[in-house]
């Protein structure tokens, strides 16, 4: 079946500023009119860095969230591409393609659990604004980071008015609980969650799966990943994200970039994603 | 041969509008790049690699970025042959880009099945034999070898009368063996070149990033090598040469054309820019433009 890019567009927008929000983490925002006003939660967009042929390829970057004509985006400054998005100036050129992919299923039932670990956080708020406008009052964020510093600020997943329920915990115990994000997660369950999304490092999700199912709960009717490979192009033609999902019994290959990258949980090859080695970062 | 965005005559009754094509698995069948450009302003679309059966590809990670490049270790994923000529060549109907099929195979007998499939179906402009797919076991045989190279060319002219594009590797120690040997066995053009074997190391691993070890290298860092292989495969041929490459703009697919190409294929460079091979094509044609007004009297040819 062939993706649904009818939304996709090429578009030079303008940096408007690259914030610092402490411990690494970075908010990239820009006005990208039409990239505001057909993002959906959970889809993304490719971003050039730079105007060079070094790096060469556009980097992937969930849209965080959107206001008016502008959007946001959530990463860290790890390779040579991010090195350069995170030097970027106010009015420099910002050179998008998307939005791209297949974005969260959303619900208009709560209560909704969204779990993120360190960059996870990126697709929640534009998720959480949406599902509030869908009349779910009863949204929880549960965050996790290594440490207080990198945790993305909790005010930040709904716009002002919008107040979310944010439970935060940290691997060294510098906020929040001592651990990792998904210890918060029996509590969280105890609500009956009508879905359940969570975005992050692969055993992360592995491990929210697992929590999950050993739990015993009924699970939740929309249980959502967004998931990460390496990418080429974006738009499903190189074939190069592939990802190990479930056929029935059989584990077959489905592209991140189109398929996903949100994923049903249900459907992960769980054991092929553990498998697979870790990001190459240059 | 002047007239480089104007139309290109392959052989066989194959003319493309015009000499700027999409090369083969950097575009799929079309069905993603119909959406995101105007696909039909594009002379021809070289698809994604199609075999006997479906494949379903290597395991990821598949691509690893480079200095100016990028890795590729795909695997050959493809639908299967049936799947490509009833199922995705009735979309191409309408279609003004001529769809070249890339198929590619383990033995003669697959490239014969591929060829024999395609060759009554319509919306099937030409066939362009992958000859030199670095990812997949036994891939290189027939491009490495004039002998084997050949054959296989024979054994496949003499099932269609469709155009016959053969995709040299330039893993080779001389391409123009490849090319001479092809043309002699009924080759209608070839293309130059397909990716170069390449490897990447995980820094803090020391492994291999890609899983086969190595993979396929494309993107402008091969440009240099893409010519010269381009100039020598022109001077031992007298059919066409289609140079692909490393192309990112007109400058460079005008690199090809003075180096003997009378088409070319964007490859890499749609991935970063959907429009590239549009912005190729209309650079094309300013040049040429220029050049008509600069020498009124000169006929092309």
């Amino acid at each position: 079946m062939t993706a649904d890019l009818s939304r996709a567009r090429l578009e030079v927008g303008e940096v408007l500023v690259v914030e610092r929000l402490g411990g690494g983490l970075l908010e990239l925002v820009a006005r990208l009119p039409q990239l505001a006003a057909s993002a959906t939660p959970g889809s993304f967009a490719q971003l050039r860095c730079g105007a060079g042929t070094t790096p060469l390829l556009r980097r992937p970057f969930s849209v965080a969230w959107t206001q008016d004509d502008t959007c946001g985006f959530i990463f860290e400054a790890v390779g040579v591409g991010t090195r350069i998005l995170s030097a970027l100036r106010p009015g420099d050129p910002l050179d998008s393609l998307g939005p791209l992919g297949h974005g969260f299923t959303l619900t208009s039932e709560g209560p909704a659990v969204c779990v993120s670990g360190g960059l996870g956080c990126a697709p929640f708020p534009l998720l959480i604004g949406e599902l509030r406008r869908r009349g779910v009052e009863d949204i929880i964020v549960l965050n996790g980071a290594r440490t207080a510093a990198r945790l993305y600020p909790a005010e930040r997943f709904a716009h002002p008015g919008l107040p979310v329920t944010v439970a935060e915990a940290t691997d060294d115990g510098t906020r929040g609980h001592h651990g990792p994000v998904t210890e918060l997660l029996t509590t969280a369950l105890r609500a009956h969650p009508s879905a359940l999304y969570a975005c992050g490092p692969n055993p992360m999700l592995n491990a929210v799966m697992s929590t999950l199912t050993a739990s015993g709960m009924e699970l939740p009717s929309v249980l959502e990943a967004s998931l990460e490979a390496p990418m080429g192009c974006g738009f499903g033609t190189c074939l190069g994200c592939a990802l190990p999902m479930l056929d029935g019994e059989r584990s077959v290959w489905r592209l991140c970039c189109t398929d996903g990258p949100v994923m049903p949980m249900r459907d992960v090859d769980w054991e092929g994603l553990s498998a697979l080695p870790g990001a190459d970062v240059a | 041969m002047s007239a480089h965005a104007g139309a290109v005559d392959l052989g066989r009754g194959l003319v493309l509008p015009n000499a700027v094509g999409l090369a083969s698995g950097t575009a799929g069948y079309g069905f993603e790049l119909e959406q995101l450009i105007d696909i039909n302003r594009i002379g021809a679309l070289y698809t994604k690699g199609t075999t006997v059966a479906m494949r379903e590809g290597n395991p990821p990670p598949r691509v690893a970025e480079t200095g100016g490049g990028m890795l590729n270790s795909i695997g050959l994923q493809n639908p299967g042959i049936d799947v490509v000529a009833t199922v995705y060549a009735p979309r191409w109907r309408g279609w003004s880009v001529r769809v070249i099929v890339n198929i590619a195979g383990g033995s003669v007998e697959e490239y014969v099945h591929c060829a024999r499939v395609l060759d009554p179906v319509a919306e099937v402009a030409g066939i362009e034999l992958n000859i030199s797919c670095p990812n997949i076991a036994h891939g290189l045989d027939f491009g490495r070898d004039p002998a084997a190279a050949a054959r296989l060319v024979a054994a496949v002219r003499a099932v269609t009368e469709r155009c016959v594009v053969v995709k040299l590797s330039p893993n080779v120690t001389d391409i123009a063996a490849i090319a001479r040997a092809v043309e002699d066995a009924g080759a209608d053009a070839v293309s130059a070149v397909n990716t170069y074997v390449g490897r990447k190391i995980h820094r803090t691993s020391g492994k291999p990033v890609l899983p086969l070890g190595t993979g396929g290298l494309s993107g402008p860092a091969i440009l240099p090598l893409a010519l010269a292989a381009v100039a020598a495969v022109s001077a031992a041929v007298s059919i066409p040469v289609i140079g692909v490459g490393g192309i990112i703009d007109a400058a460079s697919a005008l690199d090809f054309i003075v180096s003997g190409a009378s088409a070319v294929q964007v490859g890499t460079a749609t991935f970063v820019n959907p429009r590239t091979a549009l912005e190729v094509l209309d650079g094309l044609e300013m040049h040429e433009g220029r050049r008509a007004m600069r020498r009124p009297s000169d006929t092309m040819s």
